[in-house]
């Protein structure tokens, strides 16, 4: 009774005071300082313990403050907060979307986290690091933004997805690739370990093309076991948990947002002219005891015939994008609505992509304590391409459009004078006056007849109830859908190409990818004096099914038709024209609590249990947890007190450890399985499995310590983080000696857990606000992170395993005491000056050199006879092929009313197997590099280019990878560059809209690099863990330039 | 009011968890899925239907593309010296025309693979078969474990002839390939990861024996009528007519009589006692794309099939490597190979295997396999033509001019009716061996012969030029490269493996 009393008279005492005080009323209006759209619920203070207030619906407010305040600050969850002078009654705001701020929550998909209360180590990418980028799914606009997440964009083929990497590779057999969590709902993002790709032909198709990065409201990637505990099993290779945009409260906002493009290839390869091929081929010929055979061919008018073939596969692609959204929000309703329309050309001729999007989400509440909501995507995304033979697998297509331009004649024309195909009977290209024949096609009759398209249809949509029973604990129930549906369609002419062998072939698959997802979690937030727990228990289980359907035509009836459903003799439907049909299962329980004690000490333990159809029978459930701690040392009165704490905001020691999984076994991995197939007319049955009725799961122990601070009120805000991934009992494809006669896929292994491999490395995530003036900022953010991996346990006595390229080239392995898919070449001592020939080292150290023209074509330097290199025996380790550090470095710069973004990213440390340059200084009917003009050709010159023999394709590299094609993988690339314009908000409020900003952006200005070929930035072999770091035959990067539009209302 | 809105509470809570639990109830089966387009492997022997869909299943293991159906075939002719490499395509041979594989070459890697991966086929059946015997009777037991053990015999047999020096080089002494007769489907089950090479003898040695036992098993006639699918498996004189093959590898030309003996009448016409087997009369007939003779005699004693729902893969096709248009003409025949002979080019010859050789502007090439795509001319594996050349050879080796003369004629004029060999070419021991191993080139052209026939009778493997890549250089038997290295992936999962010298 007292106290009241003793407040009753505080509060008349206050009142009284601020009246009596000679005070002045402050209006204005608080804006995003990215799309002008108004803020409402900012709050407004006049300082400490001064007059506070909020924002209403359109932003703005109104404030009383006595006189001597001379400045208010605006401060708003999620962003930046500001302090302005007061230098007019009216005084306006813009915040800027804060990133990497402490204050910010961490999302774990179950539950959520402040991010100061958060210890695990987690890092977030907010809407503005991807909005308004040139890019087909969110992920490809993550590179450089975020310490531990690498990025490599393998090539400019339009919506192949980015090998995606969390700290490090953490798989060897199974996919490395994370898992992708939208709204709480696991997403497909592929079906096999080395792909993300749902396409079964030529064009690439990442599902996560199908999510609008314009709807991300923020990508939470969580990185280390207490923070990816509570997704057990499958936590291994980080969790990436993104949030679509929600209506906010205030009145309905209205936004577009709109770019066009234009998009050109970069960094092509110069190649010879005709003459200098002409001359260099026969140069060649001679050399092989051969009669010259290259001539050049005159038109008409009696000019030379040269064809520069990059003009005919490569085009200036045109691209345009557009989104709208709806959104808004009274006391009990929030709703947002979105629709997007992108059209996207590469540069690569015929090669598209285009996304219809809508999505809507709304959240009532029913009343008090019963909230429901739903949230539903439906994209359509068509993907066309070529075959760019730049994807998984397709290295040395016979028609891949990224090698036809190398190895087609530039001294013959694509057409004859009469405008028809310049062909051969079986559609390779005409070899003019040339006296050999070029066993390629000839490109333009693919370019104008073949078509691949992968078609999705990706329903991804939840609905829920949250009830409060009493204050603090919540009972929710979400029912989750993603329902991915393929359409895959190939038409290959019967003229020329991967068709013409089969006389036109047509493959169409269907492919249906159902999983439902029913998650139950009950959660409970109490403060207990200075005691806050957070704790969460949940059950959740999910059932997928994968069915496909997919038939062959061959043998077109009619040169007329030019599809699937044209007429065909033969049809053909087996397994292998993608005929499956599948399921898998979790049933899992798990449980999370975070405890603090007065903001100062926290803990936080998560555990979960795991059950999975896939493993055996005996093994069926596996158990995972993660812990960690925390100390504020900021919080500490200590600390207050001391003089550190007025350099340090915030100061905050952590760690964490736990044991998570990785899964991504097939359905059936556990099982010895009998497949049926034809021999002739008759029906077979056959070995096909060798399952492993020991097969459990994979578990990765990962331990995290970090610290984080930040300092001069929030100028410099700083991350450093050092993690440790080990990981045991690898679900291997365990190596078998093939004479055993192991069945599978891949043949000649059998699934076990065995082998053992680490991730280490150091975090560092630095933001500067360099300059905050009013009219000028400058805002500064670099990561970098280091990456040592190494094998330390293989199967069957440590056995090396081969990564091969497209399944012909081997020029990776994985060895115990190196890092995962090493580059594994012979090694090379250059090129004998003596006489031009090509010197290898052999397993003793000897040196051999290579004369393709000679009867022994391997001796010793001294001209007798030695055993011919061996790919396998004398190959050896040389370097990594996975970079050891990368990172960003992101400048933004606002100007009045202008701003620029400058981003950078760079990598090292890692060798690139350029296979690429084998296939441009090969001696057969190959164009060359017009590096080839170095060539040896007179005793006693030094060169790294052999003396010239035709038909060589040994000295190059072609047929035994060899150390003269290995290359320093390191780099920095100016990837993003923006420039903006807002206009002033008075210019454009009469015509009704609330914010208008315009600008110009370009990706891949440039790179810096030793590297010789088109890109560092390459992966020829997608996400393969086993083969990563190899450039073969694979088209450049794109080079985008775009002008864009954003709009409020 | 209040009670009201405590009972709707209630409900509220009873509703969703009555939801939550009735929604989890019903997927019991959710962690034990059942495979619905495999078998699992206690099912595999359930029925008799499906063990001999198990039989099929072997001959489809040695039928692969990468194995006897396709490449096998043409490795065989490309190391010879009839062929020309005309796209010098690395998927597609070049390094094997070239004389130039190494232990990581895909050829090299494929072939082992798929050779064993058809052995462990038959033994992972006949473990099967074993421990479910009852299932069938007796005389199919035979005739499955028959036809088991020669397709093991047939694989082991091309291992050899591959991977190992030739047994005539130094009777059989040098290492051989690893000799795997126990069923391999388990990580650490009957079979051992490491394991030695066997000697050449002794890897011929198993086939014998895996022949004999097969040649006791097996049916004297095909198990269906021979027009339907009974020339796509092994009966009695598939076994007999492949121990000709073998022992005349081996230079054991007795043996090779004895077995000939069983299936060759001892007089003209030649055919076998039971009548099931002898030659066609026009050899156009046999390469017709699908030949598998008459409902009561065949040329063909197995013949790997095709169709077009059952077609052999990209790039292993015969007809893509030799023919043109249908095909690819990858590889020409060599001016300086059998080519040259006048029964193939000479202008009077009326040879009907000259029917076989087509010609563009520039070069000729065999038209022997001719299906259009999908390219589904089936396999010969084992002809009668063939049989009667093993016999004279060995008849003409062990001196008996007049029945090896006798046979030579057999082959020669069932093409070519009124040719008279000239008196040089047959009149001695010598020329006559010689004749007949030069006819073996001409009646068995593209059928994957010429390596091995030079390879027993230790000729060096003779250079030859293309336009398109150059010169392949000659190979002495005492070469490295006269035999392919072991694959590499062999070379690094067993630790007893010896590479090749």
């Amino acid at each position: 009774m007292m106290k009241k009393v003793l407040y009753l008279l505080g509060f008349v005492l206050l009142f009284a005071v601020q009246a009596f005080a000679q005070t002045r009323t402050i209006t204005g209006r608080v804006t995003d300082a990215g799309d002008g759209t108004p803020l409402p619920g900012v709050s407004v203070s006049a300082g400490r313990g001064g007059a506070v207030t909020r924002t209403n619906a359109a932003g703005e407010y109104t404030l009383n403050v006595p006189g001597a305040v001379k400045s208010l600050n605006f401060s708003f969850v999620g962003y930046t907060s500001r302090t302005l002078e007061i230098t007019s009654p009216k005084l306006n705001a813009e915040l800027t979307s804060s990133q990497n701020q402490l204050n910010e929550v961490v999302v774990s998909g179950y539950s959520t986290t402040s991010k100061k209360d958060f210890t695990g180590s987690a890092v977030k990418v907010s809407a503005a690091q991807i909005a308004n980028k040139p890019v087909q799914s969110f992920d490809q606009a993550l590179a450089g933004q975020a310490a531990g997440v690498n990025i490599i964009q393998p090539n400019g083929v339009l919506n192949n997805p980015p090998v995606f990497r969390v700290r490090g590779f953490n798989s060897i057999s199974l996919s490395s690739y994370p898992l992708i969590v939208v709204d709480g709902v696991p997403v497909f993002t592929g079906n096999t370990g080395n792909t993300s790709s749902v396409s079964s032909n030529s064009a690439s198709n990442n599902p996560l093309g199908d999510i609008n990065p314009n709807d991300i409201e923020s990508i939470d990637i969580l990185k280390d076991a207490s923070s990816t505990a509570i997704y057990g099993s499958r936590a291994a290779n980080g969790v990436v948990v993104i949030t679509t945009k929600k209506g906010k409260q205030g009145k309905t906002r209205i936004n577009y947002d709109g770019w066009v493009g234009i998009t050109k290839a970069f960094n092509l390869p110069d190649l010879l002219d005709a003459e200098q091929y002409v001359t260099l081929k026969n140069e060649a010929r001679v050399n092989a005891n051969l009669a010259p055979a290259f001539a050049l061919q005159k038109d008409a008018s009696g000019n030379n015939i040269e064809t520069d073939w990059f003009k005919v596969v490569y085009q200036t692609g045109i691209s345009q994008n557009h989104n709208m959204n709806i959104s808004g929000a009274s006391e009990s309703t929030s709703y947002f609505l979105s629709t997007g329309y992108s059209k996207q050309e590469s540069f690569i001729k015929t090669n598209s992509f285009e996304r219809k999007i809508f999505r809507g989400n709304v959240d009532h509440h029913l009343s008090k304590a019963v909230t429901v909501g739903t949230n539903f995507s439906y994209s359509n995304t068509l993907n066309i391409g070529p075959n760019s033979g730049s994807l998984l697998g397709q290295a040395y297509n016979t028609g891949g459009l990224a090698r036809l331009p190398l190895v087609l004649f530039p001294n013959v024309s694509p057409y004859n004078a009469d405008g028809s195909y310049n062909i051969s009977g079986t559609g390779t290209l005409g070899q003019g006056a040339n006296t050999v024949s070029n066993n390629y096609p000839n490109v333009v009759v693919l370019l104008d007849n073949d078509r691949f398209t992968s078609k999705n249809d990706n329903i991804i949509a939840n609905v829920y109830g949250e009830l409060e029973i009493v204050t603090g604990l919540r009972l929710k129930t979400q029912y989750s859908i993603n329902k991915l549906n393929t359409a895959n369609t190939s038409f290959q002419n019967p003229i020329a190409g991967d068709g013409q062998s089969n006389n036109g072939l047509a493959l169409n698959t269907f492919e249906e990818y159902n999983r439902r997802d029913w998650t139950n979690t009950l959660n409970y937030i109490v403060a207990l004096g200075k005691n806050h727990i957070n704790a969460l228990v949940g059950q959740e289980e999910y059932h997928t099914t994968n069915v496909g359907t997919g038939t062959e035509r061959t043998n077109l009836a009619d040169s007329y038709f030019k599809n699937y459903q044209g007429n065909f003799l033969n049809v053909r439907s087996t397994p292998a024209t993608g005929n499956f049909n599948s399921e898998n299962g979790f049933r899992s329980f798990f449980g999370t609590v975070t405890y603090d004690f007065d903001k100062k000490y926290l803990l936080s333990g998560t555990f979960r249990r795991d059950g999975f159809s896939g493993l055996s029978a005996n093994n069926k459930y596996g158990n995972f947890g993660g812990a960690s701690i925390g100390w504020n040392i900021a919080e500490e009165d200590f600390f207050k007190s001391s003089t550190l704490s007025t350099i340090f905001d915030d100061l905050k020691l952590k760690g964490s450890y736990g044991v998570v999984g990785n899964i991504g076994v097939s359905d059936y991995a556990s099982l010895s399985l009998f497949n049926s197939g034809l021999y002739g007319g008759a029906s077979t049955v056959y070995f096909n499995q060798a399952g492993n009725p020991n097969l459990k799961w994979e578990t990765s122990k990962k331990t995290d310590a970090g610290i984080s601070f930040s300092l001069f009120k929030g100028k410099i805000q700083a991350d450093i983080d050092y993690y440790n991934n080990s990981i045991n009992n690898l679900i291997l494809n365990a190596p078998q000696s093939p004479s055993r006669g192991i069945p599978g896929d891949p043949a000649n292994t059998i699934a076990a857990n065995v082998g053992s491999m680490f991730n280490r490395g150091f975090e560092f995530s630095f933001t500067s606000r360099n300059i905050t003036r009013s009219n000028f900022s400058w805002t500064t953010n670099f990561n970098i992170s280091t990456l040592n991996n190494k094998v330390t346990g293989l199967a069957q006595g440590n056995s090396d395993i081969y990564g091969s390229t497209s399944g012909l080239e081997t020029a990776n392995i994985t060895r115990v005491g190196h890092t995962l898919g090493s580059i594994f070449v012979v090694p090379t001592a250059g090129v004998n000056p003596a006489n031009g020939q090509r010197i290898f080292v052999n397993r003793f150290g000897q040196q051999v050199q290579y004369n393709q023209a000679a009867s022994q074509k391997w001796t010793y330097l001294d001209g007798t006879v030695a055993p011919a290199i061996d790919g396998t025996l004398d190959g050896t380790i040389a370097g990594k092929s996975i970079p050891t550090y990368f990172g960003g470095l992101n400048n933004t710069f606002t100007y009045k009313n202008f701003d620029m973004i400058v981003g950078i990213t760079f990598s090292g440390g890692n060798k690139i197997y350029n296979g690429t340059q084998a296939t441009l200084r090969d001696q057969r009917f190959w164009n060359n590099h017009t590096e080839i003009l170095d060539r040896w050709t007179t005793p006693g010159q030094n060169t790294d280019i052999p003396r010239v023999v035709y038909g060589d394709n040994v000295s190059n590299g072609s047929a035994i990878p060899n150390s003269s094609n290995v290359q320093n993988g390191a780099y920095a690339k100016l990837k993003n560059v923006a420039l903006g314009y807002k206009f002033p908000t008075e210019l454009i409020n009469s015509a009704g809209i609330s914010s208008l900003r315009i600008y110009v952006q370009a990706t891949n200005l440039a790179v810096v690099t030793g590297y010789k070929g088109s890109d560092p930035e390459v992966s020829s072999n997608g996400n393969s863990n086993l083969s990563p770091g190899v450039d073969r035959n694979t088209v450049p990067s794109a080079r985008i330039f775009t002008f864009g539009l954003n709009v409020g209302f | 009011m209040i009670t009201l809105k405590k009972y709707k509470h209630s409900i509220n809570v009873a509703l969703l968890a009555s939801i939550m639990v009735f929604g989890n109830s019903c997927t019991k089966d959710l962690l034990d899925p059942t495979p619905t387009t495999s078998i699992i492997d206690n099912e595999a022997f359930a029925t008799p239907a499906r063990i001999l869909s198990l039989v099929n299943g072997m001959y489809a293991g040695v039928k692969h593309g990468e194995f006897y159906g396709g490449r096998y075939l043409i490795y065989n002719e490309i190391r010879g010296e009839e062929f020309i490499v005309n796209k010098p395509n690395g998927v597609t041979g070049l390094d094997t025309w070239n004389q130039n594989v190494n232990s990581n070459t895909n050829e090299v890697v494929s072939l082992w693979s798929r050779s064993y991966a058809a052995i462990n086929r038959v033994n992972v059946f006949l473990a099967g078969l074993n421990a479910n015997s009852s299932k069938v009777d007796a005389a199919t037991l035979n005739l499955y474990t028959g036809e088991a053990e020669f397709l093991r015999a047939l694989s082991y047999f091309a291992l050899v002839q591959t991977y190992a020096k030739p047994y005539t080089f130094d009777n059989g002494a040098s290492l051989g390939v690893p000799l795997r007769l126990v069923s391999e489907t388990t990580l650490t089950g009957e079979g051992t990861n490491d394991l030695a090479r066997s000697t050449v003898a002794q890897v011929y040695a198993q086939i014998i024996k895996d022949l004999d036992d097969a040649e006791a098993k097996l049916p004297a006639t095909p198990v269906t009528p021979v027009a339907t699918v009974g020339a796509f498996r092994a009966f009695k004189n598939t076994a007999i007519a492949l121990k000709t093959r073998v022992y005349l590898a081996q230079a054991n030309y007795t043996q090779v009589l004895a077995e000939s003996a069983k299936i060759v009448s001892a007089t003209a016409p030649y055919q076998s006692p039971n009548g099931v087997n002898r030659l066609e009369s026009s050899i156009a007939t046999v390469f017709g794309g699908s030949y598998t003779g008459s409902a009561t005699a065949s040329e063909t004693l197995l013949s790997l099939p095709f169709t077009t729902t059952d077609a052999p893969g990209t790039q292993n096709q015969l007809a893509f490597y030799y023919n043109n248009t249908p095909g690819n003409l990858e590889y020409y025949l060599n001016t300086a190979g059998i080519l040259a002979n006048p029964a193939l080019s000479g202008a009077t010859s009326t040879d009907a295997r000259k029917g076989f050789i087509g010609s563009n502007a520039t070069v000729s090439y065999l038209t022997k396999f001719k299906t259009a795509s999908p390219f589904t001319d089936y396999i010969p594996v084992i002809r009668y033509a063939e049989v009667l050349l093993n016999a004279a050879e060995a008849y003409a080796r062990t001196g008996d001019l007049a029945n090896a003369t006798a046979l030579l004629y057999a082959v020669r004029r069932r093409s070519d009716a009124a040719y008279t060999f000239a008196a040089g070419d047959i009149g001695s021991q010598a020329s006559l061996v010689n004749t007949i191993l030069t006819e073996r080139r001409i009646e068995l052209l593209g059928e994957g012969f010429r390596a091995p026939d030079l390879k027993r009778t230790l000729q060096t493997l003779p250079s030859k030029v293309s336009p398109q890549s150059g010169t392949s250089p000659a190979v002495a038997p005492t070469a490295a490269n006269y035999i392919w290295p072991i694959s590499g992936p062999e070379l690094q999962n067993n630790k007893l493996i010896v590479p090749n010298p």
